[in-house]
This record gives structure tokens, C-alpha cells and sequence, in this order.
């Protein structure tokens, strides 16, 4: 599905460009080390124009993987092939138990594939060793999870802060940065709370927050909005869709939902393990 | 690793602070046998110097020989100038007679009772740890004195009070005493009266009434290097040469070691290996609390630590935080039991001052200190490690979905 499709259309303005240019390489500031200004979009009011080709920040083949229950292999995902590129939202979808989140987890580098070839980033990251893909996903991927998987006696600002700490962004660089990313989702009066002193939808713009805490070059969702009412799903996704125009950032959004699906560029479904287009 | 190093620090130090139930949980077991570490350690130290002082204040210091020379069976003490030169040249380094005196104290016309008057030279400063309330020890001038000059005890310096006069005398010829220190009353006094009256012309028919030497023999402390200390070795060098001062024979003669330190010190390195084997199984009772707590919160928060890991925790990063959330939670656990060592301390010392020499304080000694944290860091460590292990080997996705 292109960009300029009408699903993007659709997008409330100021949400998501609706322009015809494909994405090219991302412009310098987005892969800039933390210890730089704040990234743009997280100050800028409008988003710039989204600029020229994309480019695959992502490409499985052939990726495979099962599981052994009772001795017996049982196969998830079969030959697994398709490419992301950067700037791009994919929508993941399938019936439950089809391994949404088994790709999703491998595309993560959570979970390793039992076979096939998965480039990231420009790295081969089949068989890397684990404190290598642990610093590739603490550096390069955001999460955003439909548990929220917030730390639960961390205060919101506390919480976007972690990837932060584990990244070794000085202490008030990153106050700074987890106090205006709260701002940009909305809240900015709600820094100090712990997670059971919000909302579904806050908790989850809390996690939004801490997934782009790192500037990600690859945000994975989870089912983002699996547990969130329309209002909140509608402002969640508004900000992973702003993410990919303004940042760059490639979106993946693994969902069961039409019509979080409709507002992706293009969607890949996995049936009985296999993923084909559309 | 630095980054994982520090990020774990700072990740941990959050998380305790965050778990303070958790933590307080795992307190106290380590907090017990901390505590009970730091008090042996303490008790120990004290002990030790207690001894010490005791020892040194009431035999001498290491090694200190008794040397008796006395012979009832007809021989004759015939050169005591000779005698104490091979003392000397035995291997004495110090040498104080020692020997107690028949001669009775009065206070005006009072005579004072239970009281006793030992002989010595002011050297016995060099062999004895003479701790003076007030006044001072012997020193030359004082053999020059014209009247017999004493060192007395609190418990007669009581007696004597402000301005009372102290006389001393055998067979009702008495001699006005010029006292020139008080030491503490130690504990081998009893609660009397004593006193050390130094020997000197002045003195000396109270020290030897039958005239300069006494026939019979006399006793003496002697200090010898302790390295090698032999009092065997000691006596044999006297015998070979006790022809030149003496006809006695060679049963007249003795020499044996006097200073218990050593003995002493054995007997609180045993008493403190014992005690400090039950505070340290009470350390590792308290160690299984802090792992149990530690195996149980990581199954609780396996979801939190598959969080850290999907975040871009490494293993090393991970094993770092979990350790280290308990070894700060041991560490805590220490301070609050050095905390309550130094009240216990502080008030236990108040109780027993008045029992102690005023040289033996109680305080808790740094090494009580270094003990008690050290040992809390390194139950900590021992107790986050499994734990920790345990948490690595959990992977992230099923950790996630907990």
C-alpha cells in the first residue's frame, strides 16, 4: 500500500503526511547519539515534510521458527520473507496463534529464529551474540507492548528513563528528555505518577514515551491498542504514525484491529505461519 | 560492560528504593548476624585489651620472668650486686626486685590494716604497665630522697585522704613516706591497701631489716625480649654462674614466665572463633533469607526483568542489577546493625567503665567495622548471585508474558 493512500488520508492532519514521496535515508539528527539536542520532532510543532526513497531498514528471508513442546517440534513460522523500510508502518495481522508475536519477538530480537536471514539495520543480526543484539535493541528498537510492561513502583518519568539509563544517557540529559516526551503524549501533569495512578490509555502513552525515548530506528507494537478505548487507540496511534513521517522511523503494529490496520502503508498476513502481502 | 556496570548500579539503587518492604524483608536476618559479628569482633577487641592491661598491670609485660632466689636450707645470698648483674647479663632486659616488705603503714597514730608494701626498683615502670591516677612513677631522684618514697594504691590514697600522713615502720620504728603517685586499683588488689615502696638508702631497713643482703635470698621481675623467651634457658644461665653471689644450690633457684597475655590471648583467639562461628551461622541464616527473598522476588519480577532485558538490559547488565540490588540491601542490613552495635556498645560501655581500667575503653574498633560491612557485602553477593542466575536464564519472551 503506498503512502499516499487513502487510509493515510484518513489520518487526522498533523498526524501523518499524506504525500506521494517515498521516504529516502534518514536525514543525520535521527540516528545521532543521545548526549545531542533533543530530537526535532520532539519539539517541532509541525512535522517537516517526509523526504525521499526509502530504504529497507529491515529484510527477512526464509525466517523459521518453532518451538519443542513434549519433545516434539512444533513450527510457528515458515519461511518468513518480506523487507521494511525505514519511514514505513507495516500492520502484522492473523488470527490468533497464526505467530504475530513470535515475528514480532524475533523482528525484536527478543527470540532468536531457528533458520533464515534477518538483516537489521545493515546487520546480520542471524547468530549474534546476545549482549551484541541487546545493545542493538536497547539502541535501535522501541517497544510498545499491549501489557504496557511498565515498571510498576517507577514514577513515569522514572519509567521512560530506563532505556535511557541502560543506553548511559547522562542523568539530567535524560530527565530532560523523558519530561518533554511525556509533555508531547500528553502528559506532562501526570510525571510523577506511578502506573497504578493511571489510565489504560496514560499507561500506554507512558510506554509510547519510553519506546521513543531512544530515537528508534524500529518501533515494534504489540497489539498497542488491544486494551485501550477508541480515544486513547486513536491518540497511540496517532503518535507511532508521527513517529515514522517525522523520525523516520519504521513502524511495525502487530493487531488484530481493522482499523489500526487500515491506517498502516501496506499490511503483511501471517497465515498458519506464513506471511504474504496484503 | 562500563555501561552495563553503571546502568545496573543506578537501575539497582532504583529498585531497592522502590522495594522498600523487600527490602526491609531481607534485612533482618543479615542484620542479625551482622550485628551479632560486630559485637564478637567488639567483645573480642575489648577482651583483648582487657587482658592486656590486666596482665601487663599485674604480672608484665611480655615475657616477664618472676626470678626467685631463696634458699631456707643453710646457703647464703652473699653478693646481691652480683646477683642482679647476671640477672642482667642472662638476658634481662629490665630487672625490679620484687619482694614483699614486713614493714606496716600507719596513718597518724592508725595503723592501717589488710595492707601490704612490695619492694621494687623504679624499673619495674619497664616491666609492669603502671597506670597512675594522679602523681607519678619512681625516677633516680627519688633514690636520692631522705625519706622512703611510695607509690600508693586509690584504696589507701583514700585512706590517707587530703592532708593525713603516711608512715611506715617495722617493730615501732617508724619513717614518714613521701608519696609520689597513686596507681588504679587493680583487680589483683582485692580491695586493699598496697602500696610499692621503692628501694633506696632511705628504705632500706625497711626492705632488708637484717642488713644490706638478705642471707636468705630475695625475688625479682625480670623482662626478656619476647621473641624466643625462655625462662628453662633463663635459669640455667643463672645457675652456671650462682657460685659468685651464692652458696645455694641449684633448687634454690627459679625462674618461670609470668606474663598470661599469650595464654590469655588463646583463650579469647578460641572464645572468638567459637562465637564468631555462631554469628557467622546466623550471617548465613540471615545470607538463605536475603537469596530466598531474592529467588522469590525474581520469580515475582521475572515480568520486570524481561522488561530491563527487551529495553536493552545485557546479561551482564541484568546480572549486575540483581546482585547489586542485594548487596545493597545487605549493606543496608550492616549499617542498621553497626547502628545498633554502637547504641548497645555505647550504653554496655557506660555499664562496665567503672569495672575497667581507664586505659581499656569499649568502643566498636574499626576492624568490627570492616568486618561487619564487608561480611554484609559479601552475604549479599553470595545471596544476589543465584538469583541472579536465575534470572538470566529466564528468557525474555516467556518473562514478558508472565
Amino acid at each position: 500500500m503506498p503512502l499516499n493512500s487513502p487510509r493515510h488520508a484518513a489520518a487526522p492532519a498533523g498526524t501523518r503526511p499524506a504525500t506521494g514521496a517515498a521516504p529516502g535515508p534518514l536525514p543525520a539528527a535521527h540516528t545521532a547519539p543521545h548526549g545531542a539536542p533533543l530530537p526535532a520532532a520532539h519539539t517541532a510543532p509541525h512535522p517537516a515534510p517526509h523526504p525521499a526513497p526509502r530504504q529497507p531498514l529491515l529484510r527477512v528471508e526464509g525466517l523459521h521458527k518453532g518451538f519443542s513442546v513434549d519433545g516434539e517440534t512444533i513450527r510457528v513460522l515458515h519461511e518468513c520473507s518480506f523487507a521494511v523500510g525505514r519511514g514505513e508502518v507495516v500492520a502484522i495481522v492473523g488470527q490468533s496463534g497464526s505467530g504475530k508475536s513470535t515475528l514480532l519477538n524475533l523482528l525484536g530480537l527478543l527470540d532468536e529464529a531457528d533458520g533464515g536471514t534477518h538483516v537489521f539495520d545493515g546487520v546480520d543480526v542471524t547468530g549474534l551474540r546476545e549482549h551484541r543484539r541487546a545493545r542493538l535493541r536497547g539502541d535501535r528498537i522501541g517497544f510498545v507492548f499491549q501489557q504496557f510492561h511498565l515498571l510498576e513502583r517507577r514514577t513515569a518519568v522514572a519509567n521512560v528513563c530506563v532505556p535511557m539509563v541502560l543506553g548511559g544517557v547522562p542523568l539530567l540529559r535524560r530527565r530532560a528528555v523523558a519530561r518533554e516526551l511525556l509533555e508531547s503524549v500528553g502528559l506532562g501533569h501526570r510525571l510523577g505518577s506511578k502506573p497504578h495512578q493511571l489510565s489504560g490509555g496514560e499507561q500506554q502513552r507512558v510506554a509510547l514515551a519510553r519506546a521513543l525515548s531512544r530515537d528508534p530506528a524500529l518501533i515494534l507494537a504489540d497489539e498497542p491498542t488491544g486494551a485501550l478505548d477508541a480515544e486513547s487507540s486513536e491518540l497511540i496511534m496517532n503518535q507511532l504514525l508521527r513517529q515514522a513521517s517525522d523520525r523516520g522511523a519504521a513502524v511495525i503494529v502487530v493487531t488484530h484491529d481493522p482499523a489500526v490496520a487500515a491506517r498502516a502503508d501496506r499490511s503483511i498476513t501471517i497465515v498458519e505461519g506464513y506471511t504474504r502481502d496484503g | 560492560m562500563l555501561r552495563s556496570l553503571v546502568s545496573g548500579f543506578i537501575l539497582a539503587a532504583a529498585g531497592s528504593r522502590a522495594n522498600v518492604t523487600r527490602t526491609i524483608l531481607s534485612c533482618a536476618g543479615i542484620t542479625i548476624g551482622v550485628g551479632a559479628l560486630i559485637l564478637i569482633v567488639t567483645g573480642g577487641d575489648v577482651g583483648e585489651r582487657f587482658a592486656k592491661s590486666f596482665a601487663e598491670s599485674n604480672a608484665g609485660v611480655a615475657a616477664t620472668y618472676t626470678v626467685d632466689v631463696y634458699d631456707e636450707s643453710g646457703g647464703t645470698l652473699e653478693d646481691l650486686d652480683a646477683l642482679e648483674a647476671d640477672l642482667r647479663r642472662a638476658g634481662a632486659q629490665a630487672v625490679s626486685i620484687n619482694s614483699m616488705s614486713e614493714a606496716q603503714m600507719r596513718i597518724g597514730e592508725e595503723e592501717v590494716e589488710h595492707a601490704y608494701t612490695t619492694v621494687v626498683d623504679a624499673e619495674l615502670g619497664d616491666i609492669r604497665r603502671i597506670t597512675l591516677a594522679s602523681g607519678r612513677w619512681f625516677d633516680d631522684s627519688d633514690t636520692h630522697s631522705l625519706a622512703p618514697v611510695m607509690v600508693v594504691n586509690e584504696g589507701l590514697a583514700k585512706q590517707i585522704g587530703g592532708d593525713g600522713r603516711l608512715q611506715v615502720g617495722i617493730e615501732g620504728q617508724w619513717k614518714t613516706v613521701r608519696v609520689v603517685g597513686v596507681v588504679e586499683d587493680s583487680a589483683m588488689d582485692g580491695g586493699s591497701a598496697s602500696a610499692y615502696l621503692l628501694r633506696a638508702p632511705a628504705s632500706a631497713p625497711l626492705v632488708f631489716p637484717d642488713g644490706a643482703v638478705p642471707s636468705t635470698g630475695t625475688g625479682f621481675s625480670v623482662r626478656a625480649d619476647p621473641e624466643g623467651a625462655d625462662a628453662d634457658a633463663y635459669r640455667e644461665r643463672l645457675v652456671t654462674s650462682a657460685s659468685r653471689w651464692s652458696s645455694f644450690d641449684e633448687d634454690s633457684i627459679s625462674a618461670y614466665r609470668i606474663d598470661p597475655g599469650d595464654e590469655i590471648n588463646t583463650v579469647l583467639t578460641y572464645l572468638s572463633l567459637g562465637l564468631g562461628g555462631i554469628a557467622l551461622i546466623t550471617l548465613s541464616t540471615g545470607m538463605l533469607g536475603v537469596l530466598n527473598v531474592g529467588l522469590v522476588t525474581v520469580r515475582e519480577r521475572r515480568r520486570e526483568l524481561a522488561t530491563y532485558r527487551a529495553l536493552g538490559a545485557t546479561s551482564f547488565g541484568l546480572f549486575i542489577i540483581v546482585v547489586t540490588e542485594a548487596v545493597v540491601v545487605s549493606v543496608v542490613a550492616g549499617v542498621v546493625a553497626l547502628l545498633f552495635c554502637y547504641t548497645a556498645v555505647g550504653i554496655g560501655g557506660a555499664l562496665v567503665a567503672d569495672y575497667l581500667p581507664s586505659d581499656v575503653g569499649v568502643y566498636v574498633p574499626a576492624q568490627a567495622v570492616l568486618v561487619g560491612l564487608g561480611s554484609a557485602a559479601l552475604a549479599g553477593l553470595l545471596a544476589g548471585v543465584i538469583p541472579a542466575w536465575r534470572a538470566l536464564r529466564t528468557s525474555v519472551v516467556s518473562g514478558l508474558r508472565e
